[in-house]
């Protein structure tokens, strides 16, 4: 069935589908149309789901780490500043290993105050243990909902999947959505690993003294690590009902190139025009879409990168007192190919705050990092106007 | 010994658990030793319960109704109020003014409810009638709603009854005052009906006094005096005597409910602002003629009925506030209408209400055909022995209805004022209470005080199903005889939901019907409006304590109650604080 929808009621979609049975949300442009979309599907009896009212993110999160230690499939969405103020729980979600899923729609942090798209919100919350998605599309975004439940459910880890404001949240495209039947196939009701059981009831969170804690963060990082296989599994699952796959970084028309772009989210979109007409032009350019930035595809980028003579990775973000995030990510990566297959890397930062990433200024770039031997510095800005 | 990496944890033989789950059960941490306070599940008085001038478990059967149990609603409801049908059409229902859903959105429609189940109860065979478990016999003066009150109560209770009725039907006022509009002759019929084949010994067209001496009664072991007021007040009008177009309007209503239609001509001005004078004055506009309500006060002082005027006013009727009647304008000695001082209003009164007071030199002339005084009446009370002593016209009795002259007792308008069909059936079960207690204590039974304030709900009426010990079909918890107020609920768990309103007949085609005008609510509407009910006070198993308690402490009883498990219960209040109904309190006792 195909529906022309927004992102965001592409991830509500994406949820019913789904059959999840705990909501917990509070509203924050540009994330609210998800939740009053299941709000709503709760409300007429489509969803059968508890969707559990809070005053905070705080408690969303708290309320949905609750429903998920109960054994429930559970769902939150949120956005900047709201995210933010899960941050503790974003903690205890993953350090509890609970497969909690949550749409986050990228919006610049504030001050100053601002509700379009930049990845400072999520990329702020790197550490916390959450497997991190970003979406390219609404299909895409309706795809990653679900399969984010079997990801997380499959390693015990939560899932943040990532849109942009506004460029998907509130644009309409296209979305064919997959059948239930299809989806209850692909996606069984959640068995719980472990879960609260009123009839022995135990502490969940106890204190862990200093001769165990290290052996769970181990066990959580060996999760991240399965993650990226399992990951793989659960894409090849997805194709063979709906013949769409992402992969955790897609390589666009990036045979015997030089120059390669690397982005995420929508920029790729912008970016991929760009390529194909510089391609057009007989211009030995391509394109890495990074989707899965927790865990990291190191190895994925090392063999798509090592070789290449130059790459620009083009950030909507900013680690202050450092550079565009996916940028020093790459570097890190890139480190330990052999110093002849190194290419040089130039690191972006443009559309923060939501400023239009245009096909003009991905051209300008590409200019640019041809026309340099070395870049000027770590982070190179773009379009800044002083 | 093989290798070791040391990159990597050495956790063979360790069995760490993914995470960070207590490896002992937590049962063995009775964090009950903590609290300083504990909560307890107490079952309160609802307001409406305690607003009902009949005493009746209303929260009770809003409750029985919300599980699905209609018939055993109706039961608990016909328990406390002998005429449930009468009184969902024309009682001024106090539980709605005092109903804590209208501070959140509006009043449950509770005489529609009760209207629904009262026609259902019509509708079944009656009941086999009580055991007669008693000797002792009791006559009861007057079949209004006091009078068959006691007399069904008291039929209950084992005794034999007999009714003398002056009229040539049962029903008082019921059937004398109120027009069948609003009281359709076939519903009073079935209901005196079913209190009669409860084995009453009904003498109609007897009135005492007259017909039968107040001596032969000496025959019954106690009386009940309920004859109602049926004098229609002097009007006071400067010249009136003597003018037939000047006339009671009880007296004219008489005549209309009996069946006749009086030729009033065409201008009718009724001199009132009690529902005597909306009754005449429908009435008179149903018999054809324009007609003109007269009030000294303004419409926010008017005793009757607000739904009463409402309903006047659709009709057609006028209203003329702050004005009094003073004289009579003749015209060749014909009557052609009354002279009106207009007023203001002064100081307050002791009622509280402003008093209106003249404003000098401003009269004016009403033109009518018939003048219908509506202004209070009086009780004949002519007939009692001097024993039985009276002030300001009312028989003096205590709570529980007993004169100053055993085994008199007296309820209804003889005693009540204001008055109302409410207030008389709770007097009437009153005094059915007061009879049984004295004829027990006359035959020598060991009877301790009636404890009438555990008998009220909360300060209100008594109950019928208290004083009998019978079987309350809703399991309380610790009952506590106190009204819940809104601000000990916690409202946030409810929803508005807009209130179902009684349907109405068309007002275009009123004139001359005298069929009835408020068709009630469809059963389907009643049942949602008895889901509006919070169940103030009362548990009614929402489940939300056992939600919230942080330390799963609280769980289901196998008769759908709860219980909590102190030894893990730290106190914190929560169940308290969140319970809607303010039914869990939170206490040192024990502790």
């Amino acid at each position: 069935m195909k529906k022309v929808m927004i992102g965001n009621h592409a991830v509500s979609w994406g949820v019913l589908r789904s059959r999840v049975e705990v909501i917990s949300a509070y509203p924050i442009t540009p994330q609210t149309q998800i939740v009053e979309a299941l709000s709503d599907m709760v409300a007429d009896g489509s969803l059968p789901a508890q969707y559990i009212k809070v005053e905070s993110e705080h408690s969303a999160m708290a309320a949905c780490i609750g429903a998920s230690i109960a054994g429930t499939r559970t769902f939150t969405a949120t956005s900047a500043q709201g995210l933010a103020l899960m941050h503790e729980m974003l903690h205890w979600a993953a350090g509890g290993r609970l497969p909690v899923v949550m749409a986050n729609v990228n919006r610049a942090m504030a001050p100053g105050w601002n509700i379009w798209t930049d990845q400072n919100d999520s990329l702020s919350q790197r550490d916390t243990g959450w497997i991190q998605l970003y979406c390219e599309t609404n299909q895409e975004v309706f795809d990653t909902t679900i399969q984010s439940f079997k990801l997380a459910e499959k390693v015990n880890l939560p899932v943040m999947l990532v849109l942009d404001a506004f460029f998907l949240s509130h644009t309409s495209e296209p979305v064919d959505v997959t059948e239930q039947e299809d989806v209850d196939r692909f996606l069984p009701r959640r068995e719980a690993t472990f879960k609260m059981d009123t009839s022995d009831p135990h502490a969940f969170g106890a204190l862990v003294r200093p001769d165990a804690y290290t052996e769970m963060r181990w066990h959580q990082q060996e999760a991240m690590r399965e993650a990226r296989d399992v990951f793989r599994q659960v894409e090849d699952e997805w194709e063979a009902i709906t013949g769409r796959r992402y992969g955790a970084v897609e390589a666009y028309r990036t045979e015997d190139a030089d120059l390669l772009l690397v982005t995420s989210g929508t920029i790729t979109s912008t970016a991929r025009t760009v390529v194909d007409e510089r391609r057009a032009a007989g211009e030995k350019v391509g394109l890495l879409k990074v989707k899965m930035f927790r865990p990291f595809p190191t190895d994925e980028l090392r063999s798509h990168l090592g070789g290449v003579d130059r790459v620009a990775v083009l950030d909507r973000n900013i680690s202050p007192g450092h550079g565009g995030i996916f940028a020093e990510e790459t570097r890190s990566a890139l480190y330990d190919v052999p110093p002849e297959d190194r290419p040089i890397l130039f690191g972006y930062v443009l559309g923060l705050g939501g400023r239009d990433v245009t096909p003009g200024v991905i051209n300008d770039i590409i200019d640019n990092t041809r026309a340099k031997n070395q870049p000027e510095r770590e982070d190179l800005w773009v379009g800044v106007e002083l | 010994m093989s290798e070791r990496d040391v990159t990597r944890p050495n956790d063979t033989g360790r069995n760490i658990p993914p995470v960070a789950i207590s490896e002992t059960s937590t049962l063995v941490n009775p964090t009950g030793s903590w609290k300083y306070i504990m909560p307890r599940y107490e079952d309160r008085v609802a307001p409406c319960n305690a607003g009902c001038p009949v005493g009746i478990d209303i929260e009770g059967y809003m409750y029985l109704i919300r599980q699905g149990r209609l018939r055993e609603a109706a039961d608990l409801l016909v328990r406390e109020n002998p005429m449930p049908a009468v009184t969902g059409r024309v009682c001024h229902h106090p539980c709605e003014d005092s109903c804590n859903r209208a501070s959140l959105d509006e009043a449950v429609a509770i005489h529609s409810v009760e209207r629904r189940l009262g026609d259902m109860i019509l509708a079944a065979p009656p009941p086999p009638a009580p055991e007669r478990t008693r000797t002792e016999t009791v006559a009861v003066i007057g079949s209004g709603p006091a009078g068959l009150s006691c007399a069904c109560f008291l039929t209950r209770m084992g005794y034999g009854v007999t009714v003398f009725e002056a009229a040539a039907e049962a029903g008082g006022m019921l059937r004398l005052g109120i027009p069948e509009y609003r009281l359709p002759r076939a519903i009073l019929d079935r209901q005196i009906e079913r209190i009669q084949a409860a084995g009453i010994d009904l003498r109609t067209s007897t009135r005492v006094g007259t017909d039968v001496p107040w001596t032969e009664l000496d025959e019954f072991d106690a009386v009940f005096v309920a004859p109602g007021a049926h004098v229609g007040k002097d009007s006071r009008i400067e010249g009136a005597e003597g003018v037939t177009a000047i006339r009671p309007g009880l007296e004219f209503l008489k005549e209309v409910n009996a069946g006749e239609r009086p030729d009033l001509g065409e201008r009718v001005v009724v001199v009132g602002g009690g529902n005597t004078a909306m009754d005449c004055a429908r009435s008179a506009l149903r018999l054809g003629a324009d007609v003109t309500v007269l009030y000294r006060r303004t419409p926010r002082e008017m005793p009757a009925i607000p739904q009463e005027v409402r309903e006047a006013k659709q009709e057609g009727v006028e209203f003329e506030f702050l004005a009094a009647p003073i004289g009579v304008e003749l015209d060749g000695g014909d009557f052609t209408g009354i002279t009106c001082q207009r007023m203001e209003l002064g100081e307050p009164d002791e009622s509280g209400r402003r008093r209106p007071v003249p404003i000098e030199g401003d009269v004016f002339t009403v033109t009518a055909d018939t003048v219908l005084t509506a202004i209070g009446e009086d009780c004949d009370l002519s007939f009692l022995p001097d024993e039985v002593h009276t002030t300001w016209g009312l028989v003096e009795v205590d709570a529980l209805g007993e004169s100053t002259s055993a085994p008199v007792f007296a309820g209804g308008d003889v005693v009540d004022l204001p008055r109302s069909v409410a207030d008389a059936l709770g007097g009437g079960k009153r005094a059915a209470i007061g009879i049984d207690h004295f004829l027990r204590e006359k035959a020598g039974e060991d009877v301790t005080e009636v404890p009438l304030d555990a008998l009220r709900f909360g300060g209100g009426n008594v109950s019928a199903l208290r004083y009998t010990k019978d079987e309350d079909p809703i399991p309380r918890e610790a009952p506590v005889n106190e009204t819940v107020t809104w601000d000990q609920m916690n409202p946030n768990h409810f929803h508005t939901v807009p209130r179902h309103e009684d349907h109405f007949h068309d007002a275009v085609d009123l004139r001359s019907a005298f069929g009835e005008t408020n068709f009630g609510l469809t059963q389907k509407e009643a049942i949602e409006e008895a889901e509006r009910c919070l169940n103030c006070g009362v548990c009614n198993r929402c489940e939300l304590c056992l939600i919230f308690c942080p330390d799963m402490a609280i769980s289901r009883r196998e008769d759908g109650g709860f219980e909590i498990d102190m030894r893990y219960c730290k106190g914190c209040g929560l169940c308290a604080a969140e319970c809607p109904r303010g039914a869990v309190t939170m206490t040192r006792e024990g502790i």
